[in-house]
């Protein structure tokens, strides 16, 4: 590998990125963080005094139930999503018609999530597909309230999301070396046994990405609890549009979005210890 | 290699996850067909398909705009995105850090984040709401993919291609332009595909930075959703259904390496 | 395709990169139109070298001329010497034509011109009908084809080649090395081959030389090279030998076969024994001598062949089809490795077999001196 070269050109290359992100990211950003630390204006806007009221209403007993629901909804959404993916993935790598299924798994994740959505309410609604074909069958006499609910809510937040756990693990189902499993069984493990000790382990770093890429969006969801969910099923990225849109309460809003940067970025960082560790003994074994 | 058969439970489930992410899509698909209003089937009908292409003003200037959107950021992101991956792949410097985590993090951070502190930006800085903030935003989003292709893309790249360019006879800007830019080209070409395709679904970060005259087709599926559904919007389903097919096959090639950097 | 080859003259280069010193101080000189090989362990220089022959690296000292003339202030892209690269770094983006004209068109070829030089030099390595496929799509050997292909394209005075058969499986490499020579020959020029695989270097060079740690060892022919090693290095590290420290006890002139006769004492060997030599040695001095194991004639049973001879018996033999090596433990409690051809089998009579008793001898002639002086181990 060449040493990095240390003339001018390469920050010339780079400068039109590094300022584009520092504009439209890192100084947005840096607002939010400041302003979680400021007073809210009185028609909306902050006042220049700093202030830790903004973490202190994130206390407020309602909010924090909305904090808890929304953890535990994610916990939900991204565990189903895991137990359906892993199975899944496997099936996709060792199939083969890999190409077939990732181009099948790829097609709804490319589609618009809003036509995703509006697909459920078509299936979920009281004159929906389901209550439709139920009633037609007599099996209920009135319609079921499938939608405007946390179950409403969770469901198609797997369905939102479980191309983001089934890629990251078809991707290390893919480049395990099932001959070790061959290999274990050779030794004396049973084939679940086989399946636990080694392919388990070679696969966990897939197993963290796929955890942290699902439960990182599912946490921050807006539009889902915004479009299937009821009174009862808010999450926090509804609460921080509603201070900024409704409430206009800026720095509330600020604080929930720090919050929710920081518990971001402590996933990532999860995942990429995971990924350096890999990639070394990646490394060493070429 | 072998390639063995899969287990019947893991068959099994991969079966009904399949189902599972399709049959939403099937459903509305075929509704898209149906005379009436409502989910009763009441008789094929292209009434919906009729209505799409000749009578629906507002959905077809969404259209316009998220395309005009879609083109302007995805070439900004390409050409600076892959720019800064040569510049931060090859050479090093005091702040390559620091562009780097920049760029991915938006990537990363829930969609809500990044509308809403572009949103209190473009506030303070008193920005009207419309076109050009969208184009932001969306160059913004869009930059980790390319920058991530091209990036991946020159890990592949023979340095001493560089060096045989020179050796016959090229000077630096010459092997540049000649062999250092037509090799990455499939990735800039596949950062700028995607580019394309996230910024047309976009809809959070859209909702936030969008101003008046200036919503985007997700934004108008949006609207339609929140305040009285027109079937119209099955038939359009279909249709983006079909483009992001179309576009998956396109990208047939690279699912597996689109697998691996998602 | 005949052309005319540079002379080059490389004097006293040293690089350094950081602080690793890559050349130390090498001279040398290259005659137009010869085959040229640099061969070393990896890490010895030979690559640094050939890379600031293209222009890839800058000598920290030294000068580096073509035909008399200094080419150290030229960049690569201005030297008339092309390069054949390791990996061939062919244009992945660009077809077998498109590689091949690529030079042509920064010359500023003519289409017709350059179609016709394209299509002679497709003809030339033999790789008509895959003109069209990209790189991806070649065998390995067909993508060193066409790296040479790209290389002479623009008829340059020197070609240099960075170990281009090391990407290749071991059959394939005997045959292209078989080609690289008869397109040698054919065009005339300067090539200067560097490689780390002594059997390449001694069959096609005219000249050769071994570098280690940074250093120029040695130059010259493969046979004096080979036949007399100035270093221990060398002499470990082309062909095999029994190498062992001795002292010179007395050299004479015999005027008979015109050469010197030295005899030395081999504590290893337990003996005192006869060495010929280009001159006198002075006496007392420590040195090595070497005596390959292809030159020793081994004999079963414990039989007189004369002065000189050992005895002693089999440690271990390997048998490789063509021929056998033996591991010789002799009485003196010496391992000597003997290499026996079989060219006549039958008459050889009985094999030689593990454990045992054998005699082994070597002419005079055929031992050597290697002339590095060696030190007690403390």
């Amino acid at each position: 590998m060449r040493k990095p070269r240390k003339d001018k050109a390469g920050i010339m290359l780079a400068a039109p990125m590094g300022l584009w992100v520092t504009l439209f990211f890192a100084v947005p950003l840096l607002i939010i963080v400041t302003y979680s630390f400021l007073k809210k204006g009185l028609y909306g806007g902050v006042e220049w005094e700093p202030s830790f009221d903004a973490y202190r209403q994130v206390l407020d007993p309602d909010f924090i139930a909305v904090t808890l629901r929304t953890l535990w909804t994610s916990i939900l959404a991204t565990l189903t999503c895991l137990a359906l993916a892993l199975p899944t993935a496997y099936a996709i790598a060792r199939s083969r018609h890999q190409t077939l299924f990732l181009f099948l798994t790829i097609i709804p994740f490319w589609t618009s999530s809003l036509i995703r959505i509006y697909a459920w309410i078509n299936l979920l609604s009281t004159e929906g597909l389901v209550n439709n074909i139920l009633l037609a069958l007599g099996i209920i006499k009135e319609p079921l309230h499938l939608i405007y609910n946390l179950f409403a809510v969770i469901l198609v937040l797997v369905y939102m999301y479980l191309p983001f756990a089934i890629l990251p693990l078809f991707t290390a189902f893919d480049r395990f070396d099932f001959t070790l499993v061959d290999a274990a069984r050779d030794l004396g493990s049973s084939k679940l046994g086989a399946l636990v000790r080694i392919m388990l382990p070679s696969v966990r770093s897939g197993i963290t990405t796929a955890l942290v890429f699902t439960a990182i969006p599912v946490f921050g969801a807006y539009t889902v609890p915004l479009l299937v969910g009821g009174m009862g099923s808010t999450m926090v990225g509804n609460i921080i549009v509603d201070q900024v849109q409704k409430t206009r309460n800026w720095p509330l809003a600020s604080a929930f979005s720090v919050i929710l940067t920081l518990v971001s970025l402590i996933g990532v960082l999860t995942v990429l210890r995971g990924g350096r560790k890999d990639k070394k003994s990646k490394e060493v074994r070429t | 290699m072998r390639k063995v058969h899969a287990p019947r439970f893991s068959q099994l489930c991969l079966f009904f996850v399949m189902l599972f992410l399709f049959m939403p899509l099937i459903v509305v698909a075929a509704y898209s067909f149906n005379s009436g209003h409502g989910m009763t089937w009441q008789g094929f009908s292209l009434q919906w398909y009729e209505e799409l292409f000749t009578s629906s003003h507002d959905l077809w200037r969404a259209f316009w705009n998220s395309i005009i959107i879609a083109l302007t950021s995805s070439l900004t992101a390409t050409v600076i995105g892959s720019a800064a991956a040569i510049g931060l792949k090859w050479w090093s410097f005091k702040l390559s850090g620091y562009i780097k985590v920049a760029t991915y993090l938006p990537m990363i951070l829930p969609d809500v984040i990044i509308g809403i502190s572009m949103l209190i930006f473009f506030s303070s800085i008193n920005l009207p709401l419309g076109m050009f903030t969208i184009y932001a935003a969306h160059t913004t989003f869009n930059l980790p993919f390319t920058y991530l292709l091209v990036d991946s893309r020159l890990d592949e790249f023979d340095f001493s291609t560089i060096e045989a360019a020179r050796d016959l006879g090229e000077d630096r800007k010459g092997a540049m332009l000649r062999v250092v830019v037509p090799s990455i080209m499939p990735g800039v070409l596949s950062g700028f595909l995607m580019a394309i395709t996230m910024s047309i679904e976009d809809f959070v970060i859209t909702f936030f930075v969008s101003g008046p005259g200036s919503a985007t087709l997700p934004l108008y599926v949006y609207s339609s959703i929140r305040y009285g559904v027109s079937p119209v919007i099955n038939a359009l389903s279909l249709i983006l259904i079909l483009a992001s097919m179309a576009l998956a096959f396109i990208f047939r090639r690279f699912l597996k390496s689109f697998a691996a950097s998602a | 395709m005949q052309g005319k080859g540079s002379a080059i003259s490389i004097q006293h280069i040293t690089k350094s990169f950081g602080s690793f010193k890559a050349l130390d101080d090498v001279s040398l000189d290259i005659a137009p139109g010869e085959f040229f090989s640099l061969l070393g362990p990896s890490g010895c220089g030979k690559t640094t070298l050939l890379r600031i022959i293209a222009g890839f690296e800058e000598p920290d000292q030294g000068e580096v001329l073509f035909d008399g003339t200094s080419v150290l202030r030229l960049p690569p892209e201005k030297r008339p010497c092309n390069m054949v690269f390791q990996n061939f770094a062919l244009f992945p983006h660009l077809s077998v034509r498109g590689n091949i004209a690529f030079p042509l068109k920064r010359k500023g070829l003519g289409k017709e011109e350059r179609e016709e030089r394209v299509d002679e030099l497709i003809r030339f390595v033999e790789l008509t009908g895959h003109d069209n496929k990209k790189p991806g799509q070649l065998s390995g050997g067909q993508k060193q084809r066409v790296a040479i292909a790209r290389a002479l394209a623009c008829e340059p005075d020197v070609l240099l080649l960075d170990e281009p058969l090391s990407a290749l499986d071991a059959k394939l490499r005997q045959s292209l090395l078989v080609e690289l020579d008869e397109i040698h020959d054919k065009v005339g020029i300067t090539f200067i081959y560097v490689t780390h695989d002594q059997g390449e270097a001694l069959s096609v060079s005219d000249h050769m030389a071994i570098f280690n740690e940074g250093r120029l060892l040695q130059a010259g022919t493969p046979y004096e090279i080979y036949e007399s090693p100035s270093t221990l290095f060398t002499a470990s590290f082309i062909g095999e030998g029994n190498i062992f420290p001795c002292t010179a006890l007395s050299s004479r002139w015999d005027e008979e076969d015109d050469e010197w006769i030295i005899t030395v004492d081999v504590p290893a060997l337990g003996r005192t024994l006869e060495v010929t030599d280009w001159g006198p040695v002075e006496d007392g001095r420590r040195l090595y001598f070497s005596i390959r194991p292809e030159k020793v004639r081994i004999v079963a049973g414990d039989v007189d062949l004369g002065p000189g001879c050992f005895h002693g018996i089999v440690d271990e033999p390997v048998y490789a089809g063509y021929q056998s090596k033996f591991y010789v433990k002799t009485d003196e409690g010496a391992t000597i490795r003997v290499l026996k051809s079989h060219t006549t089998y039958l008459e050889e009579g009985p094999g030689i077999e593990w454990k045992d008793r054998v005699s082994v001898i070597w002419r005079p002639a055929d031992g050597y001196l290697v002339k590095e002086e060696w030190h007690e181990e403390t």
